[in-house]
């Protein structure tokens, strides 16, 4: 196969999953925290076909297939938590949704 | 059945009883009187094996054993040497004195509180019986449970924190026995103890003996003790001071000075300074106490101290001693809570300053705690006297200055002990105490008149106990070698 | 033999339990008569064991055992009985003069409404007391000796609505207990040498033991004879002792308990022959306390009080005797005082009686006049106490003295004191004899004996006796028999034993303890010595009249002597402040600074800190969501590079 070197795909999932870790750490709009959530999966996802495609094993890329599936689920929860926080007009902000502490 | 279950039944017929009580809803009368009647059938069946008991012999009698958890060599093995049989005995009298009183009193909940009364006497005479050290933490700790209950519910008004304290420093000791024990049986592999071998660890010594100085209690792991003593319902503290507290003298005897010979030896010194230490600071306490329980609560404390420098000194005299002292301050401090409970009933304080001149018009009540008290402070002639003695005189064997402070002590309980009778009984009438402070009751009577019956039987004859409790002449050796 | 040793124990413990059990069944004077019964009974049994020991040839005597009262390994003690010349002897005095006073009792304490109580004290005294003589080993001494304690604590305190008599109960077992506790580590010492606490036994290893050994057990014997006899220094309870009854007193603080010490160190001489340095501290405890209780007996305005300091001072006399080795005359000087001692104390109570309560002498005037019976036997008894003769105490006390000139240069001084020591007994005996009896009735005694009104008495005894003052005569027949029996004995028993000419006294108890050779004067240093203390006895009563006949109280100078002695030296003050209060204190500083901050607050100390480390945990918790999601990732990375490191 020819093509840029699985460096680079790693590379770039690399940089997504740090990207999207570093907004699940750093924002405070839960809708922001939830975005970066998807970016980090999807990250995961590239490494995982890449992967896949480099060691000629289909499993990589199946997996990744689940991954999107279990993503769509969390995000419909997600975002339906988000809605409910909407309705009762709280804050849409993570650091004021502090209550579940010692 | 036959004469070797009689150990078991011993153990099983209280529990049983417990466990009738709580399911079947019976009245408050039948449920007394049922608790009553299990207590006394007890002390039958104990004076039933004291009669058959052979004491020229030595080992283990009356033994059963039965498989448990055999992959770890853990069995229910129970039976009864001479100076366990004397123990036993002690708690059967004691605790049917105690479910006595309180059917005299009338607790409220009485099933729950019957229940948990004789469930504390199978628990406590199983801790006697043991032969195995497994069975024996079980039933130790099983003492534990019923009490919490009894005083967290019957007790006074700082019920609440006294049991909290009194089961979280007994169960701080007790788990460090469950280490030393379980790293004992996995290492010699059994958990008999009979059978098991000594062994020279100093470490699993400590943990035994930490378990055991809290129980007793010695100084200074006895902060348990007053608030303990005073917030219980008299007949629970008569039971926690008279039986619970030889529990804990009882385990230094038959499991940590047998099995740690070497250790025991070691920390021999040690220990006996704390022996005597509890026993001037509890004298000392006891002379400035503020109440009839406090009194009586660190005399216990000095008596414990008392016990445990007669085991440790490690002489003849001493473990003859030691041994007739637990009988004897048992059933002392037995009848002395039940009598503070019968002032304390009338006068609804236990407090000296606010007692006093109740011996007018109550002769039942001033002789019997006049008797009871000279007994206490260990009147030459009386049967504490004699394990007092006999106590001292082997402590001086080991070294002088053991005799010399217990000498101290016998001087310091004659100034405690008439302080306290005088407290109550004489000069002027105290706030207190009405004219509706009538006299004991016959029902009352019946109850301490027999405990204090045992003692002077046991005060004209002290060398029932002393020479009947390790078998042949010498208790050392018979320590030495197990007592087997 | 034995079985009258047996009967004489037993006999008052079973009236005791009898008084006891019968409890408000029967009425108050058959408690009396069922106590005095008893005890003489007892004296039945004494009787016969005597006759039957003399009966016996070479007057070893016997020992009987019921049953093995105490036993550990080789160790044992038996519930054993001694009869020998010595116990039987004090078997004798004790249930004799002890029935007496008994008797007397009845008629005492008619009245109070505590009579049985008090009757059933009584037996259970005479039985301990008898146990101390006649227990057949040291550890059966020792109980007697504890038992006599409580028995001295229980009747000191009999009126235990008076604050007083408490305190004065529980000094007295206090002290006691002191003595009792040097005697136990005495024994322990016999224990640990020879495994065995029978007489014989001790009496061989005595000779075995090391000088300071010996000395030791020999001390602590001492100690505890020291405390029961109150010598110096462990006297201070007896004057208190006084709240009790007078028949308290004349039985208890007279003629039996107190005298146990003697009997102590007569029982117990051969540890003591090996210990002669403790022997002859004992002499001189005796000497010392002869003369100083002397001395403080002449200020004391309470009768009870002026014949408990003479008590004092005699068994100084006593304790003198023994410890220079001549026991047979301390015990005959113990018997004879016995007599006479009671006697006082029995006749003081006939006053004090007829009197409704009062004791302070300076009230009393002229009750002679009133109670003849009662002033004769008085006077027969201060005669017997001065040692004039032919009364008993002439010949007893007298030999004490002389026997001291053995000794060397102490021997002198001992002699000096015993002499001076009579001089002092004249001068106080017949202070007391001078203000109370001869003379015109003071306005108190006439009113006692001319009233007939019950609201008249004055309140210095609260309760007993009568409330009211006695129409009666002198009293009733219980307290005027006893008292005549005493008088006679009080004169006739000296001629028992004129030391120089005929000594049946000493030569009966030789088997059980033989005076020893240094402390048997020569007739001439008898003579001498008779003619010298009773030279100083005379001069005593002459001055004593000088001072004190009609009625006059001349009172000497010296106010700051005087009022040293009227604090007895201030030892009462000084073992306040050495032994009571430290001890109080410590006790309280133990408790407020140690056992409620340190010992108490561990187990809730323990409980916060666990609560305290739970709290720092719960720090954790913060809420926020990036926390977790941080420690989440932090978590993993780690993980992986270790992963990958080890890998």
């Amino acid at each position: 196969m020819t093509g840029p070197g699985i460096v680079w795909y790693l590379g770039v999932a690399a940089f997504l999953f740090g990207t999207g870790a570093l907004g699940v750490l750093l924002r405070r709009n839960v809708l922001i925290v939830l975005l970066s959530l998807e970016i980090m999966l999807n990250g995961a996802n590239l490494a995982l076909i890449a992967f896949s495609r480099h060691v000629h094993n289909g499993a990589g890329q199946i997996f990744a297939l689940s991954v999107m599936a279990v993503a769509a689920a969390e995000v419909c929860v997600g975002l339906g938590l988000v809605v409910a926080l909407h309705r009762r007009r709280l804050d849409l902000d993570v650091d004021a949704l502090s209550e579940l502490r010692g | 059945m036959t004469i070797s279950t009689v150990t078991s039944v011993l153990v099983w017929l209280p529990i049983a009883s417990a466990l009738a009580i709580w399911v079947l809803p019976l009245s408050r009368y039948a449920t007394g009187s049922l608790a009553v009647l299990v207590s006394l059938v007890e002390v039958g069946f104990w004076i039933e094996q004291a009669a058959r008991f052979d004491f020229t012999r030595s080992g283990l009698q009356f033994s059963e054993r039965a498989g448990w958890i055999s992959d770890l060599h853990v069995s229910y093995h129970v039976g009864e040497y001479g100076f366990s049989l004397w123990l036993v005995g002690l708690t059967v009298v004691v605790m049917a004195a105690a479910i006595s009183y309180g059917f005299w009193v009338g607790r409220d909940r009485p099933r729950a509180y019957f229940g948990l009364m004789l469930f504390l006497t199978g628990a406590t005479v199983g801790v006697f019986v043991s032969q195995d050290l497994l069975l024996f933490y079980a039933f130790f700790e099983a003492m534990l449970i019923p009490l919490y209950v009894l005083i967290g519910v019957w007790g006074g008004a700082g019920r609440l924190g006294a049991t909290l304290k009194f089961v979280i420093y007994t169960m701080a000791g007790s788990l460090f026995m469950l280490a030393a024990l379980v790293v004992y049986g996995i290492h010699t592999g059994t958990f008999d103890l009979v059978d098991g071998p000594t062994s020279p660890s100093r470490w699993l010594f400590l943990g035994f003996m930490f378990a055991f100085v809290i129980k007793a209690p010695l100084f200074p792991f006895h902060g348990w003790l007053p608030d303990s003593y005073r917030e219980a319902p008299p007949e629970v503290t008569a039971v926690l001071s008279g039986v619970i507290a030889k529990a804990g003298v009882y385990g230094m005897l038959r499991i940590a000075l047998p099995l740690f010979p070497g250790p025991a030896s070691y920390y021999r010194t040690t220990v006996l300074a704390l022996a005597a230490a509890a026993l001037v600071y509890g004298s000392l306490l006891a002379f400035r106490s503020k109440d009839i329980r406090g009194v009586v609560a660190y005399s216990s404390l000095a008596q414990s101290g008392l016990i445990a420098l007669g085991l440790f000194s490690g002489t003849n005299l001493g473990f003859d001693g030691a041994v007739l002292q637990m009988v004897a301050h048992g059933l002392v401090s037995a009848s002395l809570f039940l009598i503070a409970g019968a002032v304390e009933r009338r006068t609804t304080t236990g407090e000296l300053r606010l007692l006093g001149g109740m011996a007018r018009g109550r002769p039942a009540l001033a002789t019997l705690l006049l008797a009871v008290g000279v007994i206490s402070l260990a009147v030459p002639g009386s049967a504490a006297f004699a394990g007092e003695f006999l106590i001292l005189a082997g402590a001086f064997q080991r070294a002088w200055w053991w005799a010399a402070i217990g000498a101290g002590a016998i001087v310091l309980a004659a100034m405690y002990m008439l302080r306290l009778i005088s407290a109550v009984l004489h000069e002027a009438r105290g706030s207190t105490v009405g004219d509706e402070a009538l006299d004991l009751r016959p029902g009352e009577l019946a109850l301490v008149v027999p405990l204090v019956g045992v003692l002077l039987a046991l005060s004209a004859w002290p060398a029932g106990i002393s020479h009947h409790s390790f078998a042949g002449k010498s208790p050392t050796n018979s320590v030495q070698g197990r007592f087997k | 033999m034995t079985g009258g040793a047996w009967l004489c124990l037993l006999a008052p413990l079973a009236g005791t339990i009898a008084i006891l059990l019968a409890g408000t069944r029967i009425p108050r004077q058959a408690a009396g008569w069922i106590s005095t019964a008893s005890v003489f009974a007892a004296f039945g049994g004494a009787v016969w064991a005597f006759f039957s020991l003399r009966a016996q040839s070479g007057h070893d005597g016997e020992i009987t055992t019921a049953w093995t009262w105490l036993e550990s390994g080789s160790f044992s003690a038996g519930l054993q009985l001694l009869v020998d010349p010595l116990s039987s002897l004090m078997m004798l005095i004790v249930s004799g003069v002890g029935a007496l006073i008994v008797l007397y009792s009845i008629g005492y304490m008619h009245g109070d409404e505590e009579e049985r109580r008090y009757f059933a004290y009584m037996s259970l005294f005479v039985f301990s007391m008898l146990l101390l003589v006649e227990g057949g080993n040291l550890l059966l001494l020792l109980v007697g000796w504890g038992l006599v304690g409580l028995s001295s604590y229980l009747l000191i305190g009999f009126w235990h609505e008076r604050p007083t008599a408490i305190q004065a109960a529980k000094k007295a077992f206090v002290m006691n207990a002191f003595g009792d506790a040097t005697m136990a580590l005495a024994l322990f010492v016999l224990i640990a040498h020879s495994g065995s606490l029978s007489f014989a036994t001790s009496f061989a290893t005595a000779g075995h033991l090391s000088q300071t050994t010996v000395d030791l057990v020999a001390l602590g014997l001492l100690g505890g004879a020291a405390a029961k006899s109150a010598q110096i220094p462990l006297h201070t309870w007896l004057p208190d002792a006084m709240e009790g009854p007078t028949p308290v007193s004349a039985l208890i603080h007279a003629a039996t308990m107190v005298t146990a010490g003697v009997y102590l160190i007569a029982r117990t001489h051969p540890i003591f022959e090996q210990a002669r340095t403790i022997e002859l501290i004992a002499a001189g405890t005796g000497a010392l306390t002869l003369v100083v209780a002397g001395l403080v007996a002449l200020v004391q305005t309470d009768i009870k009080r002026v014949i408990a300091y003479s008590t004092m001072s005699q068994i100084g006399y006593m304790f003198l005797g023994a410890g220079v080795g001549a026991y047979a005359n301390g015990m005959f000087h113990l018997m004879t005082h016995a007599f006479f001692k009671a006697l006082l104390f029995m006749a003081a109570g006939a006053v004090i009686h007829a009197l409704a309560g009062e004791q302070d002498i300076r009230q009393m005037r002229g009750v002679g006049a009133l109670m003849p019976f009662t002033k004769w036997c008085f006077l027969a008894g201060a005669l017997a106490l001065v040692g004039v003769p032919p009364f008993s105490g002439f010949f007893s006390k007298d030999s004490i003295v002389a026997a001291t000139l053995g000794l060397g240069w102490y021997g002198w001084i001992f002699w000096a004191c015993g002499v001076a020591g009579a001089f002092l007994t004249g001068v106080y005996t017949f202070r007391l004899w001078f203000l109370v009896f001869p003379g015109e009735p003071s306005e108190l005694v006439r009113r006692a004996f001319g009233s007939h009104e019950a609201g008249d008495e004055q309140d210095a005894e609260p309760r007993g006796h009568g409330s009211e003052p006695h129409h009666d005569g002198e009293g009733p027949w219980t307290m005027l028999l006893p008292i005549g029996i005493l008088a006679v004995l009080a004169t006739v028993a000296g001629w028992l034993q004129w030391s120089p000419k005929w000594h049946p006294f000493t030569t009966w108890l030789e088997p059980a303890a033989r005076t020893l050779a240094i402390a048997e004067p020569t007739s001439t240093q008898e003579y001498v010595t008779s003619a010298v203390t009773v030279a100083a006895g005379l001069a005593g009563i002459a001055v004593a009249w000088a001072m004190y006949a009609g009625g006059r109280i001349a009172v000497p100078g010296a106010p700051a002597v005087r009022r040293a002695l009227e604090h007895k030296l201030y030892f009462d003050e000084l073992y306040d402040a050495v032994f009571f209060r430290p001890a109080a204190a410590l006790a309280n500083w133990t408790r407020t600074e140690f056992e409620e901050p340190a010992v108490l607050q561990t187990g809730p100390d323990l409980g916060q800190t666990a609560l305290d480390a739970g709290g720092l945990v719960r720090r954790l918790q913060t809420g926020l969501l990036r926390t977790y999601v941080f420690f989440l990732a932090s978590g993993a990375a780690v993980i992986a590079v270790v992963f990958l490191l080890v890998r």
